[in-house]
């Protein structure tokens, strides 16, 4: 059985919230001008990723599906004159690299993942095979416009980081476990911010051969 | 619990770049042939023309199904072993272009078709089902380091006992999009690259490039060890100016290594400033080593370039013969740069080294088991 313990947990889920509103209520959160060439996803990602205060000897394990739609998108229109800003920018990990580059943070390892319905399992098992005493857990989407017509962005914005420690601390708040398990399962990155955001419990399949036990401690 | 209590072993490893596969790859480099060529950097839509390695008959604009998808479907048949995707054989697939051609092509000629190859999810979900791999497939992408993720992820599973076997699998095809982007950069121009050599100004070329990996607790000749990352988070598109970052990530590397007689393949894009920067660290990491690269030869086969070069410097080991960093004019950045191939016999290892955008460095040994 793998096992970490949920040290910290930071998540944001703006739901109908139109982006604007979600850039200006977290401006505040970021150092004066440094958010003019952030994207919605990397302004709701770094402000949950701050509250863990992420230092060199952490791991970061970024999850998200689609990315950095809203970049993408506006890349590509600047054809046939890429904009080279936007080419950076629309890198897969690119939220978080913002984040840590407005920082000046920089980080060890940093592990930054795909996926569909079995996201939530490989970037949990990730952090779990981790050798790094915490692992910062993030991840994120944010909605698209013309590229989720095709199916090619998140039809939700949310963004969450989690602290997970190996060994149970004082403020520990739960604890994720992994272990095989004969049956099949599936659990995409919005299931899993869910579960976090809802402080929900969950023991079950999440990937053909792998249980996911999310477990709760009572709060002092 | 911890990443690597045993040092888990390559049991397989190819590629295919423009040359062809890895034996074939090899060769043409210690002949010290380019497979660069000057191509539209916007394909059709036309544009200056850069230096491009791309596979034989295939366009820069994507197709749908794409050009690229027999290449790959060919590379995979090589990988040996069965139940690819299964819970206790992960494949981890990694490259930072999932599926950017198609992107293009949906945006500027609107033909949904495309849709289906635009995003990592959906890419590599067609290309699993194409190759027949099972469910367990993770997608790694961190720009030009994306495939040595993908390599310590397998180790890891491996090491842990999670898994019986692991399959890395990386590719990265160029399209408008990356090639637009880099040029955009200014850093793709009409100059071919000359990486780790003095010139008046920088330049890279880019290739496409597919490899693969298979990771097994005991069965092969190599090793992996040292398996290092850093990232300086210090700015989008440069490195700390005291070359800090290429000199964390050698650390672990260089433990590794102590003893051991090992050569040192660099990453060398061909820009001037990160190339002097990673000579100089690898010089200090390891100062009787030999450096050498191969982008002025291959181009920067992007997040797939980890995997691709380890193909290339297995075989190198296997026959005896290094390539050296491509010939052109300007003096190497330091004695240690390899100017032309040497041997390989007297060598315990390999170094490899890759660096991406965000400051990312990345660095592993493989030696003799």
């Amino acid at each position: 059985m793998l096992e970490r313990f949920i040290d910290v947990l930071e998540s944001d889920d703006p739901r109908a919230e139109p982006a604007a509103a979600t850039r200006d209520r977290l401006k505040a959160r970021f150092a004066p001008g440094a958010t003019r060439r952030m994207t919605t996803l990397g302004m709701l990602l770094g402000a949950s990723l701050a509250r863990m205060g992420p230092s060199e000897a952490d791991a970061i394990v970024y999850a998200s599906g689609y990315g950095e739609s809203r970049a993408l998108e506006d890349f590509l229109d600047t054809f046939p004159n890429p904009s080279p800003t936007l080419f950076q920018t629309s890198i897969h990990p690119s939220a978080v690299q913002q984040a840590m580059i407005g920082g000046q943070r920089p980080a060890g390892e940093f592990m930054a993942l795909s996926g569909g319905n079995l996201l939530a399992f490989h970037a949990l098992r990730a952090c779990l095979l981790s050798g790094a005493r915490r692992v910062l857990l993030c991840g994120g989407e944010e909605t698209g416009t013309w590229l989720l017509e095709h199916g090619l962005a998140s039809p939700r914005t949310f963004a969450f980081a989690t602290a997970l420690t190996q060994e149970r601390g004082p403020s520990a708040l739960g604890s994720v476990q992994l272990e095989p398990f004969d049956t099949d399962g599936s659990m995409a990155l919005p299931e899993l911010f869910d579960l976090l955001h809802a402080r929900a419990p969950h023991a079950g399949p999440i990937a053909p051969g792998w249980r996911l036990s999310l477990s709760w401690f009572p709060t002092p | 619990m911890a990443g690597a209590a045993r040092s888990p072993r390559l049991s397989s490893c190819g590629c295919l770049t423009p040359f062809g596969n890895a034996r074939e790859t090899h060769a043409a480099l210690v002949r010290g042939e380019s497979a660069l060529r000057h191509v539209a950097v916007l394909g059709i839509g036309g544009g200056d023309r850069v230096p491009l390695a791309l596979l034989p008959g295939r366009e820069l604009d994507d197709t749908n199904p794409p050009a690229w998808l027999d290449a790959l479907r060919s590379l995979a048949l090589s990988i040996p072993g069965e139940g690819w995707g299964s819970p206790r054989r992960p494949v981890f697939i990694t490259g930072s272009n999932f599926g950017v051609g198609g992107l293009y092509a949906l945006r500027r000629y609107g033909d949904p078709s495309f849709a289906a190859w635009g995003a990592p999810p959906s890419c590599a979900e067609q290309v699993r089902k194409m190759l027949g791999f099972g469910p367990d497939v993770s997608i790694l992408s961190l720009a030009c380091v994306s495939a040595h993720l993908g390599l310590l992820q397998a180790t890891r599973v491996v090491a842990s006992g999670a898994a019986e076997r692991a399959l890395v699998l990386s590719f990265d095809f160029l399209s408008p999009f990356v090639a637009g982007g880099f040029h955009a950069l200014k850093i793709l121009n009409g100059d071919f690259p000359a990486p780790f050599r003095e010139r008046a100004s920088g330049s890279i070329g880019l290739g496409d490039g597919a490899a693969f990996a298979v990771i097994s607790p005991d069965e092969g000749d190599w090793v992996v060890e040292g398996q290092s990352l850093f990232n300086e988070m210090h700015h989008f598109t440069s490195n700390r100016p005291d070359g800090s970052g290429f000199a964390r990530c050698m650390e672990s590397v260089r433990e590794a290594a102590l003893g051991l007689r090992v050569w040192v393949k660099g990453h060398g894009t061909g820009t001037l400033e990160a190339g002097r920067l990673e000579v100089a660290a690898v010089v200090r990491a390891f100062p009787d080593s030999p450096i050498t690269g191969w982008k002025g030869g291959l181009g920067h086969t992007l997040g797939s370039c980890g995997l691709v070069e380890l193909a290339v410097a297995l075989e190198s080991m296997r026959c005896g013969t290094a390539p050296g960093v491509q010939e052109a004019s300007g003096e190497p950045m330091a004695p240690a740069v390899a100017a032309k191939a040497f041997p390989t016999g007297q060598f315990d290892g390999v170094v490899l080294a890759s660096n991406a955008f965000g400051g990312a460095h990345a660095a592993f040994l493989i030696r003799h088991a």
